[in-house]
């Protein structure tokens, strides 16, 4: 009897495992980051050892609110 | 909207180099949230002006993700970025209300023109594309190799076992979606009529159990404080 190999997208690589089993505790909703995200860069932007462990995990568990806050980040480092 | 001269792409701050700096002049109004309610001439002012920055932050945003679009030309980020633009100045004004001044008013208004310029090129990304909602095919690599290759080898294992067990097939299908196959969260709100915030809870979720399914295997030690969901979150 043969096997068939899996697809190279059918199989978990590490990216895939790290990102399935990343901790994503204290929770907080992309719309509740949405509200919080300016003053969170601004306050990034001023301070950048500014921690906000919410923001912090919740932007490394989303990719898509990450970009926009690297986005809105670097406008305010073109602004000041 | 706007009087920005569209054949003009370094109007837009576009050039070889990416967008200008946003610069924040002297004639920006000291109260944003009066000027743009009301009626007159400097609501147009403000409206314009507004525009303008909301105008700038799109394009940025557009221009960071260039790569994604079959035709990032000046003229087609500048097109992009006033439809972004326009979208967000309406979300914008709806919520203005709730502007309270913990942030300068240019900060707050451009996430606006982010979100609504990043989320556009996503569905363009993917216009074309189908987003196969996929459940129990996901396979652990095979690990025959170095130890460090088969510890990893079998951590994947127990984790697409725990995948089979632990999560629902909504959190298995959406958790694959995203976190496997790479579909943008608000690619695949848009498909599936979701919301971006309902999808991450979704997989958030899924995490959790997943998490908890491989302490209790003894694959992953909980280091964590136990999660806690508040109630009435979405």
């Amino acid at each position: 009897m043969s096997t068939t190999a899996p697809q190279p997208d059918r199989v978990l690589t590490p990216a895939a495992v790290d990102a399935l089993l990343l901790d994503t505790t204290p929770w907080l909703s992309c719309e509740d980051c949405f509200e919080r995200m300016d003053t969170y860069v601004e306050a990034l932007a001023d301070d950048p050892s500014h921690r906000d462990p919410a923001m912090s995990v919740h932007l490394r568990g989303c990719p898509a609110c990450a970009e926009e806050a690297d986005t809105l980040l670097e406008l305010l480092h073109d602004r000041d | 909207m706007g009087t920005l001269n569209r054949d003009d792409p370094t109007s837009l701050g576009l050039s070889g180099e990416g967008p200008r700096p946003v610069r924040i002049g002297h004639d920006e109004p000291e109260d944003w949230v009066a000027a743009l309610s009301e009626p007159g001439a400097a609501q147009d002012a403000a409206m314009r002006r507004l525009h303008a920055l909301m105008v700038r932050a799109a394009a940025h945003q557009i221009w960071r993700m260039r790569a994604a679009l079959a035709d990032a030309s000046p003229h087609a980020v500048d097109d992009l970025a006033n439809q972004a633009a326009d979208e967000a100045m309406t979300a914008l004004l709806g919520k203005l209300h709730t502007f309270e001044g913990r942030s300068r008013f240019s900060t707050w208004a451009f996430k606006f023109a982010i979100l609504q310029a990043a989320t556009e090129v996503r569905r363009i990304q993917w216009q074309h594309r189908e987003v196969e909602l996929r459940d129990l095919e996901v396979e652990a690599p095979a690990h025959d190799g170095p130890d460090h290759a088969a510890e990893a080898g079998e951590l994947a294992a127990a984790l697409t076992e725990a995948m089979r067990t632990a999560l629902t097939p909504h959190q298995r299908r959406v958790a694959i979606a995203l976190l496997v196959d790479g579909v943008p969260i608000d690619v695949l709100a848009d498909r599936l009529g979701s919301t971006r915030g309902a999808l991450y809870k979704t997989v958030h979720d899924a995490r959790v159990r997943l998490r908890a399914a491989l302490v209790a295997t003894g694959h992953l030690t909980d280091t964590s404080p136990t999660p806690t969901t508040p109630a009435g979150t979405p």
